[in-house]
C-alpha cells in the first residue's frame, strides 16, 4: 500500500519555501555552498541552487557526497555499521563557507553526522545547514534539520520513498506500509 | 429598455439602452477583458466609484448564482456592455442579472460599441464618466462637478471584526474590501478565520495571536490610506507569516519603502503571462489593478521580486528577505479568473505550518 | 535524440478530403512549412491530394505524391532519412500510420523522432480505453466503459451498462466519434461497423452521456510545460449530435467562471500528463446543471476545432506549434510581424466578438442519404458568422450557410405540428430553421429546452431574432427597423424580400440614413492592445477600423464553405489565385466564411473579411476597398450579374464558365484539356475519361482521368488539329476541355463530342502532371500578363509517356450508403498518383 503524501505541486512549493527560507536565515547567498547527498539529494540541491539563480541572479556552487553503506529510507536488518560518507565532487573550497547540506529524508541522523564529518575533513565551513525534503522522525543523534520540506511523523514500519522526476519520472512523496 | 447614455469628461457621448436601476450614476471608467465571470466582476468591491466595461461580449447569459458573488453588497458605479441577456431561470437560477442590479442600484448600458470605447480609453487614459438619461450640457456640468471620495475602503470595508470560524490555522484577514474568494480559499483549507477592520492595529492583530495574517483585496489608492497602516504591516511582518492580496500588495510594498504609482490606465483582465520567477513557470491570472509598484523603487536589500507581467512588465509580487512575508498583485483566488496559482494559498498555509 | 539537431522532417498529409477533414489539415500544414522554413528546415510531405496548397510550397524534390500508407511512409522514411516525422497535420490517418510505424520498429530504427505525440502518448490517446486509465490515474472523472472484441462480449456488456449505450471503434481509420445506440439491435449493427473500422478490431462499449452539453478547448503546450487557453467552443446542440454536426458558439456564453476554470484546470492536467507539444483540442461532455463532466475526447492535432480557434481569435495557432516542436519556448515565439500582438504567442485570447459556425450537408447532392443528424458525422463543411452579439453571430452564419443567392432563408412554414415535434427530436439538417419554425409557432423556451437539451439561453437569443424579424415585416422602410435589423445581422436580401422590395432600394435608405457598417478588428487583446490587424468583420456600431487598402486592390470571392461537387477543389483555386495577385503586385482582400479554407491564411492576404459573401456585404466592403478588380474563383451567376449591373470590373475564373458548354453528345472518353490565350492555342493534355465504376455513359459521371490517353499517335495529332481549328473558329479564352469518343478502333478518327471549361478539379490535377501552375495563369491572362514570351517558356510535353491519374473520392461510406456509381456533383475529394515507367 503507497499512499501518495506530497504531490508534485507540493514538492515544488515546498523547495520554494526553503528557498526563500534559506535566503531569510543567511540574509542572501553570500559565501553560500550546496552539498546534495546522493542520488535524490543532489538534485534536490540542484533544484534549489537554480531557484536561487533565478531569484539572485548568482549562482551557488553545487557539489555531491555520496553515500556508501546504505540509505535511511532502504530496508536494512542491521545498525550496527554506520553509514559512510565520500566526497563524490566538490570542485570548490568550503572553508569559510555556510554550507547547505540537502537530503530527501532525515532518519536516524547518522548519513548527516558522516556527511558532516566528511566535510570537516574538506575544510573549515563558517555553518553548516540542513535542508531536507522529508522529516519522518525517529532520530538517534541529535541532530536537528533548519529546513524541512515537511515533516511526515512515520512508524518504523512504514518506508518513505521520494521520487524525483530527473530520475524517477515524477516528483512526489509516498508512505509504502511494509 | 429606455434609452440612456454614457458620457465621458471628454464630451463623448455614447448612446445606449438603461439596464439594471436607473439611477443616474458617476464613477472612473475601468474596463474588463475578462471573457466570463461578470457577477464575480460586478461585485468585486475594488470597483468601487467606478463604471465598468465589459469587453465581453454578452453579460447576463447565466443569470445570478448563490456562490458566484464576491461581495454581499456591491459598490460598482455601473455596467457598460454590448450586449444583456435577461435570463433568470436558466440552469434553476432565480434572479437575472438586471433584477440583481435593480436591488443594488446599480445601472447599467448596453448596445455601446464597448469595442470603441476600450480602445478610446486607452488613449485617454482613465476618464471619469456618467450614465444619465439625458446627455445635455447639464449632465455634463454634473459629470465634472463631481468628486470622488478617497475613502473607498472606508466605505467598503468592514467597521467590525467577525469570525469565520473553523479548526485549522488561525488566520487574521485585515479587510481593505475584501474579494470573497480569498475567504473562499482560507475557508476551504480550514482557516479559522477573524476578519478585522482596515485600520486594526499591530496591537489588535496580536492580540489574537494569529499563526499569519492576510492583507486584502480592495480599491482605489494606498496612498490614500494613513501611515498607521504601514506601521501595522511592519510591526506585524517581523512577527507573523504574512499574506497580501492586491491592494493589499501595495501596501506591503509601501510598507517597505517602495512607492506605488498610479497607472495612466488600470487594467483589468486574465490573459496576461505572468512569469513565476523562482522557478520560471508562466501561470496567467485576474489582474485588476489601477496602482503599479515602481520597479525602480524597490530596496533590493529588503523585497525580492517574485512575479512579473510579460506584456506590460509590471511588478506582481514581492517577498521579503527577512520575514516570512510575501505579496501578490494579482487575484490568485481567481473567481473570475484561472486557478493556475490558487497553491498560493497552500503556500500560505504551509509558512504558518514550519513556524509551529 | 536531441531535437536541435532536427534538420529534416517528414510532413504526413491529410490525403483526399473526405468528411470529417477538409482543407483545414493543409492550411494548417502551410503554416507549418512556413515556420519550418523561417527556422531553416527541410520539409518533406507526403500527400496524394490534388487540392493540397501545401504540395506548391514544397520544393518539388521534397514532395511524395503517394497515398499516406504504413509502408509508403516507411519507404520514404528509409530512403529520405528524416530526422523527425509530422503526424499532427494528417487527422487520424496520420495517427495511425504512426502507430503502426511505432509497433513495427520503424522509427526507432530509424531513428525519428515523433514531433507533437510522445511515442508513450500515441498508442492511448485514441485508445478510449487507455484514455480512460490514464485519466482515472490523474483523477478525472471517467463514463463507465468497456473494450469488446466480439459481439458476444458486446451484447453481455451493453447489458450490463444498460441502454442507450454508446459505441467507439479503437484506433479507427477513420475519423468517427461515436455512434448511440438505443437497443440491441443498434448495437450490433454498430459495432459490426466500428468492429471493421478499428486497426485492432475492438471496440469500446460506453454508458450514454447524450444530452450533455459539449464543450471543447483548444490550447497550446511548449515542452516546458508553458500552456496557453486559446480558445472555447460551445457546442449548442447536446451530446448525441456529432460537434462536427453541431452549431458551435465561441467563445462560451453559458459556462460560469468555476465551470470553465475547471474544464481548463483538467485540460492542462490532461496535456501535461501526455507531454503533448503543440495544440491540443479537449472535448468534455458537461452535465447541464454543471454539476459533473467528463473528458470525451483528447485530439492532440489540427482540426476543425483548431482551425475554428484560430480563425475566431486571429491566433496563427499551427504556425505557433510548429515552433514548439522544435522546441522553442511559448515565451520564445515571434510571430510574422503582420499579427497584431507580434511581440509574443503567450497572450490567452480574450475576445469581444462572438462565431457562431453552422455545418453544411451534402443531402442536395446526395439524396438517397440519411438527412438525421447523430453521433456520426455527416456534413463536409461548413460556415461561420462573426458579430458583436449572438444574434448577428447567428444571423450571419445563418445566411452563409444557405444557398441562396439572394440572400434569403428558406421557409419551414409548410412543416406539419408533427412534423415539428419529431424534427425537435430527431433532428435533420434543417435544425436551425425548425428551431426558429418551432419558436414562431409559440412553442416555449422551457419545452423546447426539454425537447432538444439545449441550453434556454440560446431560445432567448432565436426568440429575439424572430421578434426583430416581426418588426422589420411590420414597418416597410422604416428607418429603425432597418438600422435595428442589420445591428442584429439582418442581410440586406433578406430585409428586402421582407419589404417586398429591391436591395438597392435597401441599400439607398441605410446610406441616406448614415447606417454604415463599421468593420471590427479580429484579434486576440479585445482591443487593449493597440495594432492593426488583418481579419474583419462587419458591424453595425459607432467606429469603423477599417480603412482602404490601397488604390490597387483586388477583391477576391471566396466560395465559402466547403461542399461536395467543385467546391472540394476551390480553396485551393483560391488559394493559388490570391499568391499569384500578390506576386502580380496588387494588394489582395479576401471575403470567406468557411473556417478551415487556406485562402483565409492572414500571411496569404493583406486583408481578411469573414462575413457573408453575399451583395449587401460584398457592396459594403466595396464602398470601403474600391478595389480595382474583383476576383470571383468558380462562377455565382447572380453575384456577377448583379456587380457587373453595377460597373464593377469581374474576373471570373476559370473563364469559360461564363459561357454555357457546346455538347453534341452527352458521352466522352478522351478529353484534351488546351490554354488558350491571344491567338495561342497550347494543348497540354490529353487523357482518358472514366468514371468511378469504368465507363461512363454521361458526363457528369466522368470523376476519373488517366493519362497517357489510350490513343494512337494519328489519332493525337487528329484531335490536336481539330481542337486548334476548332478553338481558332469559335471565341474562347482560358481553359476548355475538347471532348470526343474513341470506338477502340485504332485507325478510326475520335469523334468530337463537345467543348467545356476545364473543372476545378481537372485544372488542380494538371498542375501536378505537367509542374506548370495553370491557376497561376489564369490570374496572369485575367491580368493582361499573358505574352508570347511567357507562353514560350511553358514546356508541356502533349506526347508524354508519364502514367497518371486523378480520381474523385465519394462519402458514401460515412454517409452509411451501399457503393455507387459517384458523379461529378457528389465528388468530397479527389486523390492523384503517379507511376514512373
Amino acid at each position: 500500500m503507497a499512499k501518495v503524501v506530497v504531490d508534485a505541486m507540493a514538492m515544488q512549493r515546498a523547495l520554494t519555501r526553503i528557498t526563500y527560507e534559506i535566503i531569510e536565515h543567511n540574509k542572501g547567498i553570500d559565501g553560500l555552498v550546496i552539498l546534495g547527498i546522493k542520488t535524490r539529494g543532489v538534485y534536490l540541491a540542484q533544484r534549489i541552487a537554480s531557484r536561487l539563480k533565478q531569484l539572485e541572479n548568482a549562482s551557488v556552487p553545487v557539489g555531491e557526497l555520496d553515500v556508501t553503506q546504505y540509505r535511511d529510507d532502504i530496508e536494512h536488518d542491521s545498525q550496527d555499521t554506520d553509514p559512510k560518507v565520500t566526497i563524490s565532487k566538490i570542485d570548490f573550497p568550503v572553508t569559510d563557507k555556510k554550507v547547505i547540506l540537502v537530503d530527501d529524508v532525515l532518519y536516524t541522523g547518522r548519513t548527516i553526522r558522516a556527511a558532516m564529518s566528511a566535510i570537516m575533513d574538506l575544510g573549515r565551513p563558517k555553518q553548516i545547514n540542513l535542508a531536507v525534503l522529508v522529516d519522518r522522525g525517529h532520530r538517534e543523534l541529535p541532530i536537528r534539520a533548519d529546513f524541512v520540506g515537511k515533516n511526515i511523523p512515520s512508524s518504523q514500519q512504514e518506508r518513505i520513498k521520494v521520487s524525483v522526476s530527473e530520475i524517477d519520472g515524477h516528483d512526489s512523496v509516498e508512505i509504502i506500509e511494509r | 429598455m429606455a434609452q440612456r447614455f454614457l458620457i465621458l469628461e471628454d464630451g463623448s457621448i455614447y448612446p445606449g439602452h438603461g439596464f439594471g436601476a436607473g439611477a443616474t450614476t458617476t464613477g472612473e471608467i475601468v474596463f474588463n477583458t475578462s471573457m466570463l465571470g461578470y457577477q464575480e466582476i460586478v461585485t468585486n468591491q475594488i470597483y468601487h466609484n467606478q463604471i465598468i466595461v465589459f469587453s465581453q461580449p454578452i453579460v447576463g447569459s447565466i443569470g445570478i448564482a448563490h456562490d458566484a458573488y464576491e461581495s454581499i453588497l456591491p459598490s460598482a458605479k455601473g455596467m457598460v456592455v454590448r450586449d444583456v441577456t435577461d435570463i433568470s431561470k436558466n440552469r434553476q437560477r432565480s434572479l437575472s442579472l438586471d433584477q440583481f442590479l435593480k436591488q443594488h442600484n446599480i445601472p447599467g448600458i448596453s448596445g455601446i460599441d464597448t469595442r470603441h470605447l476600450i480602445r478610446q480609453i486607452n488613449q485617454t487614459g482613465t476618464i471619469k464618466g456618467s450614465i444619465v438619461d439625458v446627455a445635455d450640457d447639464h449632465a455634463f456640468d454634473q459629470l465634472h462637478a463631481t468628486v470622488l471620495t478617497n475613502q473607498q475602503v472606508a466605505q467598503v470595508a468592514t467597521p467590525r471584526p467577525y469570525p469565520n470560524p473553523n479548526q485549522g490555522y488561525n488566520v487574521v484577514v485585515i479587510d481593505f474590501g475584501l474579494k470573497h474568494g480569498i475567504l473562499r480559499q482560507l475557508s476551504k483549507r480550514n482557516c479559522n478565520v477573524t476578519v478585522l477592520p482596515w485600520d486594526a492595529s499591530a496591537q489588535d492583530v496580536i492580540n489574537l495571536d494569529p499563526d499569519g495574517v492576510l492583507l486584502s483585496t480592495g480599491p482605489g489608492s494606498p496612498l490614500d490610506l494613513p501611515e498607521s497602516v504601514l506601521e501595522m504591516i511592519r510591526t506585524i511582518q517581523e512577527r507573523i507569516p504574512m499574506f497580501a492580496i492586491g491592494l493589499g500588495h501595495e501596501l506591503f510594498a509601501l510598507a517597505n519603502g517602495s512607492d506605488v504609482t498610479k497607472l495612466k490606465l488600470s487594467h483589468h483582465g486574465a490573459n496576461h503571462p505572468i512569469r513565476k520567477i523562482i522557478t520560471n513557470e508562466i501561470i496567467y491570472a485576474m489582474e485588476s489593478q489601477g496602482y503599479v509598484v515602481d520597479p525602480d523603487s524597490i530596496n533590493r536589500d529588503r523585497l525580492i521580486t517574485t512575479y512579473l507581467d510579460l506584456i506590460d512588465g509590471s511588478i506582481q509580487g514581492l517577498r521579503h528577505r527577512d520575514y516570512p512575508a510575501f505579496s501578490v498583485q494579482f487575484f490568485p483566488d481567481g473567481a473570475p479568473g484561472p486557478n493556475d496559482s490558487v497553491d498560493l494559498f497552500d503556500e500560505f498555509i504551509e509558512i504558518m505550518g514550519t513556524r509551529e | 535524440m536531441d531535437t536541435k539537431e532536427i534538420q529534416k522532417i517528414l510532413i504526413i498529409g491529410g490525403g483526399p478530403t473526405e468528411i470529417g477533414h477538409e482543407t483545414e489539415l493543409d492550411a494548417a500544414c502551410v503554416q507549418i512549412i512556413q515556420a519550418f522554413k523561417k527556422q531553416g528546415i527541410r520539409s518533406l510531405l507526403i500527400d496524394n491530394n490534388p487540392f493540397s496548397a501545401a504540395l506548391e510550397d514544397v520544393q518539388p524534390t521534397n514532395v511524395f505524391i503517394q497515398a499516406v500508407t504504413a509502408d509508403n511512409v516507411q519507404r520514404i522514411i528509409e530512403n529520405e532519412h528524416p530526422d523527425a516525422i509530422l503526424p499532427t497535420v494528417g487527422g487520424v490517418a496520420a495517427i495511425s500510420v504512426i502507430q503502426e510505424l511505432q509497433e513495427n520498429g520503424v522509427l526507432t530504427d530509424n531513428n525519428v523522432q515523433t514531433l507533437g505525440i510522445p511515442a508513450s502518448a500515441m498508442m492511448e490517446i485514441n485508445n478510449p480505453d487507455r484514455l480512460n486509465d490514464v485519466m482515472r490515474h490523474v483523477g478525472m472523472p471517467v463514463i463507465a466503459s468497456e473494450t469488446i472484441g466480439t459481439l458476444d462480449e458486446a451484447i453481455n456488456v451493453a447489458n450490463e451498462i444498460g441502454y442507450p449505450v454508446i459505441v467507439k471503434p479503437i484506433a479507427p481509420r477513420i475519423d468517427t466519434n461515436r455512434m448511440l445506440c438505443e437497443n440491441e439491435s443498434d448495437m450490433i449493427n454498430a459495432v459490426s461497423r466500428g468492429l471493421s473500422w478499428s486497426r485492432f478490431k475492438q471496440c469500446v462499449i460506453e454508458q450514454s452521456i447524450v444530452g450533455y452539453k459539449e464543450i471543447e478547448l483548444v490550447s497550446m503546450r511548449d515542452t516546458m510545460g508553458t500552456q496557453v487557453l486559446i480558445a472555447g467552443l460551445e457546442n449548442i446542440d447536446p451530446i448525441g449530435i456529432h460537434s462536427g454536426d453541431s452549431m458551435v458558439v465561441t467563445p462560451t456564453l453559458t459556462l460560469s467562471n468555476v465551470e470553465y476554470e475547471s474544464l481548463r484546470d483538467t485540460a492542462f492536467a490532461i496535456n501535461n500528463q501526455f507531454r503533448f507539444t503543440g495544440v491540443v483540442h479537449t472535448h468534455f461532455a458537461l452535465r447541464a446543471d454543471g454539476e459533473s463532466y467528463y473528458v470525451t475526447k483528447v485530439t492532440p492535432y489540427n482540426d476543425r476545432g483548431t482551425s475554428l480557434a484560430a480563425c475566431a481569435t486571429g491566433y496563427p495557432i499551427a504556425y505557433v506549434a510548429a515552433n514548439l516542436y522544435l522546441n522553442q519556448k511559448l515565451t520564445d515565439v515571434r510571430l510574422p510581424e503582420i499579427y497584431h500582438f507580434k511581440q509574443t504567442a503567450i497572450l490567452e485570447p480574450s475576445l469581444d466578438h462572438v462565431v457562431v459556425r453552422i455545418p453544411l450537408w451534402p443531402f442536395e447532392d446526395i439524396k438517397n442519404a440519411d438527412k438525421h443528424l447523430g453521433t456520426v458525422m455527416k456534413s463536409v463543411g461548413s460556415t461561420i458568422g462573426i458579430g458583436r452579439s449572438t444574434e448577428e453571430a447567428i444571423l450571419k452564419a445563418l445566411r452563409s450557410s444557405q444557398f441562396s443567392p439572394q440572400d434569403e432563408l428558406p421557409s419551414m412554414s409548410n412543416l406539419t405540428d408533427s412534423q415539428i415535434i419529431s424534427q425537435l427530436i430527431h433532428p435533420l439538417s434543417s435544425r436551425i430553421l425548425v428551431l426558429l419554425e418551432a419558436l414562431r409557432r409559440g412553442y416555449q423556451v422551457d419545452e423546447l429546452n426539454e425537447l432538444t437539451k439545449i441550453d434556454q439561453f440560446y431560445f432567448v437569443k432565436f426568440k429575439h431574432i424572430l421578434d426583430i424579424e416581426k418588426d422589420i415585416k411590420t414597418h416597410p422602410m422604416s428607418i429603425e427597423a432597418l438600422r435595428k435589423g442589420r445591428y442584429y445581422g439582418f442581410g440586406d436580401g433578406m430585409i428586402a424580400k421582407m419589404w417586398q422590395t429591391d436591395i438597392e432600394t435597401v441599400r439607398q435608405l441605410g446610406h441616406d440614413n448614415h447606417i454604415s457598417p463599421t468593420y471590427k478588428g479580429i484579434e486576440p487583446s479585445a482591443g487593449e492592445l493597440s495594432g492593426t490587424p488583418t481579419g474583419y468583420y462587419s458591424t453595425f456600431e459607432l467606429k469603423n477600423e477599417s480603412q482602404q487598402l490601397s488604390n490597387k486592390t483586388v477583391l477576391v470571392l471566396g466560395r465559402g464553405g466547403n461542399q461536395l461537387g467543385p467546391n472540394a477543389s476551390a480553396d485551393y483555386f483560391t488559394t493559388e489565385m490570391l499568391k499569384q495577385l500578390r506576386k502580380s503586385g496588387y494588394q489582395t482582400v479576401i471575403m470567406n466564411t468557411n473556417p478551415n479554407a487556406g485562402s483565409l491564411t492572414a500571411t496569404l492576404t493583406d486583408k481578411q473579411i469573414i462575413d457573408p459573401v453575399q451583395l449587401g456585404d460584398i457592396m459594403n466592403v466595396i464602398a470601403i476597398e474600391r478595389p480595382v478588380k474583383i476576383f470571383v474563383p468558380g462562377n455565382r451567376h447572380y453575384l456577377t450579374r448583379e456587380l457587373r449591373r453595377r460597373n464593377y470590373s469581374i474576373s471570373i475564373l476559370p473563364p469559360d464558365q461564363e459561357k454555357r458548354s457546346e455538347l453534341l453528345s452527352d458521352h466522352a472518353n478522351i478529353g484534351l484539356d488546351l490554354f488558350v490565350a491571344k491567338g495561342h492555342i497550347v494543348p497540354i493534355l490529353a487523357s482518358d475519361l472514366r468514371s468511378d465504376q469504368g465507363i461512363a455513359t454521361t458526363l457528369n459521371q466522368i470523376t476519373l482521368m488517366r493519362n497517357p490517353a489510350t490513343l494512337t499517335t494519328q489519332q493525337l495529332d487528329a484531335i490536336l488539329k481539330h481542337a486548334k481549328a476548332y478553338l481558332g473558329a469559335h471565341k474562347r479564352t482560358g481553359m476548355v476541355q475538347m471532348l470526343y469518343t474513341t470506338n477502340g478502333n485504332s485507325k478510326q478518327m475520335p469523334q468530337f463530342a463537345g467543348v467545356r471549361p476545364t473543372r476545378l478539379t481537372t485544372i488542380a490535377y494538371l498542375n501536378k502532371v505537367t509542374g506548370i501552375n495553370w491557376v497561376r495563369m489564369l490570374v496572369r491572362q485575367a491580368l493582361g500578363e499573358i505574352d508570347e514570351k511567357l507562353i514560350a517558356k511553358w514546356d508541356v510535353d502533349i506526347h508524354s509517356e508519364r502514367r497518371s491519374q486523378v480520381r474523385g473520392t465519394f462519402p458514401f461510406k460515412q454517409l452509411q450508403l451501399p457503393d455507387q456509381l459517384g458523379l461529378t456533383t457528389q465528388e468530397v475529394g479527389a486523390k492523384i498518383s503517379f507511376e514512373t515507367l
